[in-house]
């Protein structure tokens, strides 16, 4: 994907007789002001004259093409890249995601992506420009002076050299500097949001403390940065005095006529303005080439789930016919048995697990934090192979049926419910893409979101998410089990779907859940047991057996 | 627009003196930008003339080492004012949310919104649009004052041009704006396109739809990109217009000279210089137009946040959560808080959320003394509401409100990411491990927290992930029993546990009440049948109370 496309080399070419013209405007002016000044007829100026009109006029006009070739082509690229890499993501997907933080992970990721692509406009466009210019400047002054020409080619080595360097100086900080700002971030993220909880224990002048520290580190790292570019932007107009005063040396040293010495002396000081964009190419490039490092990092993984099996087990899998699905009858029975997996292929998140689910049954998975209970849910909905013991669905191994099929048995609620900035019904039909208003709103009602979209202004044409309307968590998670629940899919995977709410509404919403579940099975992990009494069994993880029906801990508030 | 308000420096007055800097910098380098000029024409004088280069060859590595050297400093200042300012503004902001009652900060979103990215985008507006500012009205002129002693007809023929420049700018930014602003929703959109199907990506996957959704992903960026272009292009063309005017008025100072030079009437030194000069005139000009793109957030960011770092502040400094929340009759004397009886007396108190009349609370009087005062209510009466102006994290609408320092424990129990030391002895000063230790004790979590490799070092997860609902109450409890506040007000504290450990922490509260001021609102009889004192709240006017 890290290609160069030819476009954006055409660009850069465009922008090279830009800033080529700039070079030349500046020389032949100086041609052509020293001639002037030996008063010759005025006629033998005109070529020179015509010529100085041109290039001031070819480096707007260049530019301007540059500029709109080179941001169409990565405009363009920019989409096919985004394509690739949601393509290269759904198989990682969600594996190989981190479990908390991921919304602010998968926008990292964008912002990497658009980084890395945009630095076709900002690194190659720039050093392909300079280059070039700076290469017909050498071009330029060898052929009236070959000495005039090694000190322009000199001047060339130093820029790129200087770039380099920056590049490098800026390297070295870019890690310190993306995690200082992220840490001040995260910090001014929890101050902001949660003022009134630091008010309560009195907490302020410490949580002010939090983002000074932080802070200080940003500044720390932004310090170390910025001398890349000062150390850019100092070298450069220097390095280009120096082979002025060269040129002119070398003029001196020469007998060429008075104009063509003028112009000597003015080439490479022109180059002054062509190497402006140096500093800041070195900054993109060294944030891009983090980019691309981090991306790859996250591309490299292995799927959470091995390639799909062979043919002979996907002909010998009439588990679920397609209209068995359709009508929502058939619920599984699922069997794990001695199941351990891992996420990473080092450490065992999950060690001989034992669980059955009947057709309809309630199980409830508990357990300390870290012993595996979303483990097993990711076993069961087959986001994650298991690494030890057999998973049945009704009787066969699990691993040998596709991946696809098995999968569409689960609908998976879990506290981290994505809200779409579309409207209600494509944030509902996303379940079920058939669905028809009707069983939309059967299964919002079912989920206990009726009285919310009765006071909807637009009803289901209602947009939600960035650029509409805000849902409270409890919407939230009603709006994730009304997927569920429209998908028709015959179990429940329940992943503390209730954990960012208040009491009272954890109880409701769960409450609601188990009320609409029909005929369908539950497996529902949770630290809290709100609404659970239903349970059929409770697993608890570190027993790694399914209990026999035994009491909830009651923790529902005794209402007086 | 102003360039820098006044009230940024009045607001951040870390900003003076790298904003100081940054102008005697951009000063320094527009007197060098003109030496420049002087240094290059006589080199290029004395090359022509077949004269010494030596001199004019020295003055111009002389004058390109300040140069040099002023960018050096220049770029360094810029990005350090660029953190300083940035980060100035963003300590203000949150320092200045955590000091206020709650009516008088902005929403959750809109707060995170203004101190994370809206404090960021300060930081190229300092960093890179002020140093082109100062460019832009230190260089031009110079520039033509220079010019003026030099070559007046060439001075005169940038003053008449030079206001081209911006009433150009202006008629072209009038006819674009309407189709700019036009696309800027439909861009908006597109772009969050991604952003969305990304981030939901999890959700799409679950349902089977992943795959569908890369089709999708083409067709909406190519719409992004053709939309992005029809901005783009009207936006570099106007900026090749301008540029295309500032070598038509180059051009023209270059004719002039010419002739001049063709008729003897003018030095080649001369004309070389005023040459040399003429585009120094145009070019900053041009450029604040480029870094003024990248710098409109911030300036806008600096308008929304000003107003609110420059209201007037309380007079203490301290936290308000430890600071009497006085009705000014009988303030607490400081000498000697511990003799003063540690109560809380609420008279006649009302009080409704900003934007609604709906009071939530209404003539409510409530004297707490030291020992455990237990308030019960039905659902929604504002039992909440009730601690958090006792806390002093409201301001009543109506009525007063006397307290000593306060500790409340929110009903969600609060941690945060860090290690479980620092969550402990959040607002309570500086402890000791063997105090912490002894709070552990008394809330039953000590063997839990031993247990853990990390002892009181463990890191605790967003919201105290890694503990159960229970333990977290407990955890906070154990905070509260640290806290050296003199009132403790504690919000249905005991809500998530079982009984048996809830039994532990009504042990706990009912210790803690023999010496401070405790008020605890709970739903549990248990917790009712110990308290010293029983204030059954009503639901306001509307819905009739059932005390409990």
């Amino acid at each position: 994907m890290n290609r160069r496309s030819p476009r954006i080399l055409a660009a850069g070419a465009l922008g090279a007789t830009a800033l080529g013209s700039g070079v030349a405007l500046t020389a032949t002016s100086g041609w052509l002001v020293v001639r002037a000044s030996e008063r010759p007829v005025i006629l033998t100026l005109l070529t020179a004259i015509v010529a100085v009109r041109t290039f001031g006029m070819a480096r707007p006009v260049f530019r301007y093409w540059e500029r709109l070739r080179s941001h169409d082509a990565a405009l363009d690229d920019l989409a096919t890249a985004r394509a690739d890499l949601y393509a290269a993501l759904v198989p990682l997907t969600p594996a190989r995601l981190p479990r908390r933080g991921r919304a602010a992970m998968l926008a990292g990721v964008v912002d990497d992506l658009t980084e890395r692509v945009e630095a076709q406009v900002r690194v190659t466009v720039p050093f392909v420009t300079t280059a070039l210019a700076g290469l017909a400047t050498v071009l330029l002054c060898a052929w009236v002076e070959p000495a005039a020409g090694l000190v322009v080619s000199g001047l060339l080595v130093v820029a790129a050299l200087t770039t380099l360097l920056a590049r490098l100086l800026e390297t070295r900080s870019m890690d310190a500097l993306v995690a200082a700002r992220d840490d001040v971030a995260r910090v001014t993220e929890l101050v902001a949001s949660q003022s009134l909880d630091l008010q309560a224990v009195g907490a302020g002048g410490q949580a002010i403390e939090w983002v000074r520290d932080a802070q200080r580190r940003v500044a720390r790292a932004s310090r170390v940065q910025s001398r890349g570019r000062a150390v850019a932007t100092a070298t450069l107009p220097l390095a280009t005095a120096v082979a002025t005063v060269g040129c002119a040396l070398v003029a001196t040293r020469t007998d060429h006529s008075a104009a063509v010495s003028a112009l000597l002396v003015l080439a490479p000081f022109a180059l002054a303005e062509v190497f402006g964009t140096l500093p800041e190419a070195a900054r993109a490039w060294a944030r891009a080439s983090a980019a691309e490092r981090r991306l790859s990092q996250l591309l490299d993984e292995r799927p959470g789930v091995a390639a799909p099996p062979h043919a002979a087990a996907v002909s010998a899998a009439p588990v679920i016919t397609p209209a068995d699905r359709k009508a929502g009858t058939h619920v599984p029975h699922l069997r794990l048995r001695g199941v351990g997996a891992s996420w990473d292929g080092r450490r065992t998140a999950l060690q001989g697990a034992d669980l059955a689910v009947a057709p309809g049954q309630v199980v409830a998975v508990t357990g300390p934090s870290g012993c595996g209970k979303s483990t097993l849910l990711a076993v069961l909905a087959r986001q994650l192979d298991p690494a030890t013991g057999s998973y049945l669905v009704d009787g066969q191994d699990a691993l040998g049926l596709p991946v696809e099929r098995v999968r569409a048995l689960f609908a998976v609620v879990d506290d981290e419910p994505h809200v779409f900035a579309t409207t209600v019904r494509e944030n509902l039909r996303l379940a079920r893409p058939a669905a028809l208003d009707q069983d939309l709103l059967e299964a919002v009602g079912a989920a206990g979101l009726g009285a919310w979209l009765a006071g909807l202004p637009d009803g289901l044409d209602t947009r939600l998410g960035a650029s509409g309307r805000g849902l409270s968590g409890g919407e939230r998670a009603r709006l994730s089990i009304a997927r569920a629940l429209l998908s028709q899919r015959p179990v429940l995977l329940l992943d503390e779907p209730v954990a960012h709410l208040d009491h009272p509404t954890a109880l409701a919403v769960m409450a609601d859940l188990l009320a609409a579940r029909g005929e369908r099975s539950v497996v529902v992990v949770s630290h809290r047991p709100e609404g659970l009494a239903e349970a059929h069994g409770i697993m608890d993880l570190t027993r790694t057996t399914v209990a026999p029906r035994d009491p909830v801990p009651d923790a529902v508030p005794t209402l007086p | 627009m102003r360039p820098v308000d006044p009230a940024l420096l009045r607001a951040v007055p870390q900003a003076r003196r790298p904003l100081g800097v940054l102008a005697a910098v951009g000063v320094a380098q527009g007197v060098a930008t003109i030496g420049t000029a002087f240094a290059l024409s006589s080199l290029v004088v004395a090359v022509v003339r077949g004269a010494p280069v030596a001199s004019a060859a020295a003055y111009l590595v002389v004058v390109m080492v300040a140069r040099a050297v002023l960018s050096f400093v220049g770029e360094t200042v810029a990005a350090a004012a660029g953190t300083t300012v940035s980060s100035a503004l963003r300590e203000r902001l949150l320092d200045r949310w955590l000091s206020a009652p709650a009516e008088d900060r902005p929403g959750s979103a809109e707060a995170v919104t203004l101190a994370t990215q809206g404090a960021a985008s300060v930081e190229p507006y300092v960093a890179r649009f002020l140093p082109a500012l100062v460019t832009a009205a230190v260089v031009p002129t110079l520039a033509v004052v220079t010019l003026a002693f030099v070559d007046w007809l060439s001075a005169l023929v940038v003053v008449l041009t030079l206001p081209l420049l911006p009433v150009f700018a202006a008629l072209i930014g009038a006819t674009t704006r309407d189709a700019t602003e036009r696309r800027w929703g439909a861009l908006a959109d597109l772009s969050g396109h991604f952003l969305d199907v990304v981030r939901g990506l999890p959700t799409l996957v679950a349902y089977g739809r992943g795959e569908r959704q890369v089709r999708t992903i083409t067709d909406v960026s190519q719409g992004h990109r053709r939309a992005t272009m029809a901005t783009l292009r009207l936006a570099f063309l106007s900026s090749a217009a301008l540029e295309l005017l500032a070598t038509i008025c180059v051009a023209i100072v270059a004719v002039t000279v010419g002739l001049r030079l063709s008729h003897g009437s003018v030095e080649l030194g001369t004309g070389l210089l005023a040459i040399l000069l003429a585009p120094e005139a145009y070019w900053p000009i041009r450029r604040v137009g480029a870094e003024f793109h990248s710098a409109a957030d911030g300036a806008a960011a600096l308008a929304s946040a000003l107003p609110q770092v420059s209201r007037a502040q309380p007079a203490g400094r301290e936290q308000p959560a430890n600071r009497p929340v006085s009705d000014g009759a009988e303030p607490p004397s400081p000498g000697k808080p511990g003799n003063w009886p540690k109560t809380v007396v609420v008279q006649g108190l009302a009080y409704s959320y900003p934007g609604s009349s709906d009071r939530v609370l209404d003539g409510v009087d409530l004297t707490a003394p030291t020992g455990l005062t237990v308030v019960t209510g039905p659902s929604g009466c504002g039992k909440s509401t009730l601690l958090e102006l006792v806390a002093g994290l409201r301001t009543p609408t109506a009525g007063a409100v006397r307290a000593q320092s306060t500790h409340l424990v929110t009903q969600r129990p609060f941690l945060t990411v860090g290690s479980l030391r620092e969550n402990l002895t959040l607002g309570t000063g500086p402890v000791s491990d063997a105090a912490i230790w002894a709070a552990l004790r008394e809330v039953g979590l000590d063997g839990v927290v031993a247990a853990q490799p990390d002892g009181l070092q463990t890191p605790l997860g967003d919201d105290g992930r890694g503990f159960s609902a229970g333990q977290r109450a407990r955890l906070v409890l154990a905070r509260a029993r640290l806290a050296d506040a003199d009132v403790l007000l504690l919000d249905e504290p005991t809500a998530h546990l079982d009984d048996e450990s809830a039994a532990v922490a009504h042990r706990v509260i009912l210790d803690l009440a023999r010496h401070r001021c405790v008020v605890a609102v709970t739903h549990r009889r248990e917790l009712l049948s110990l308290a010293d004192h029983h204030v059954a709240l009503r639901a306001t006017a509307a819905a009739p109370g059932v005390p409990a």
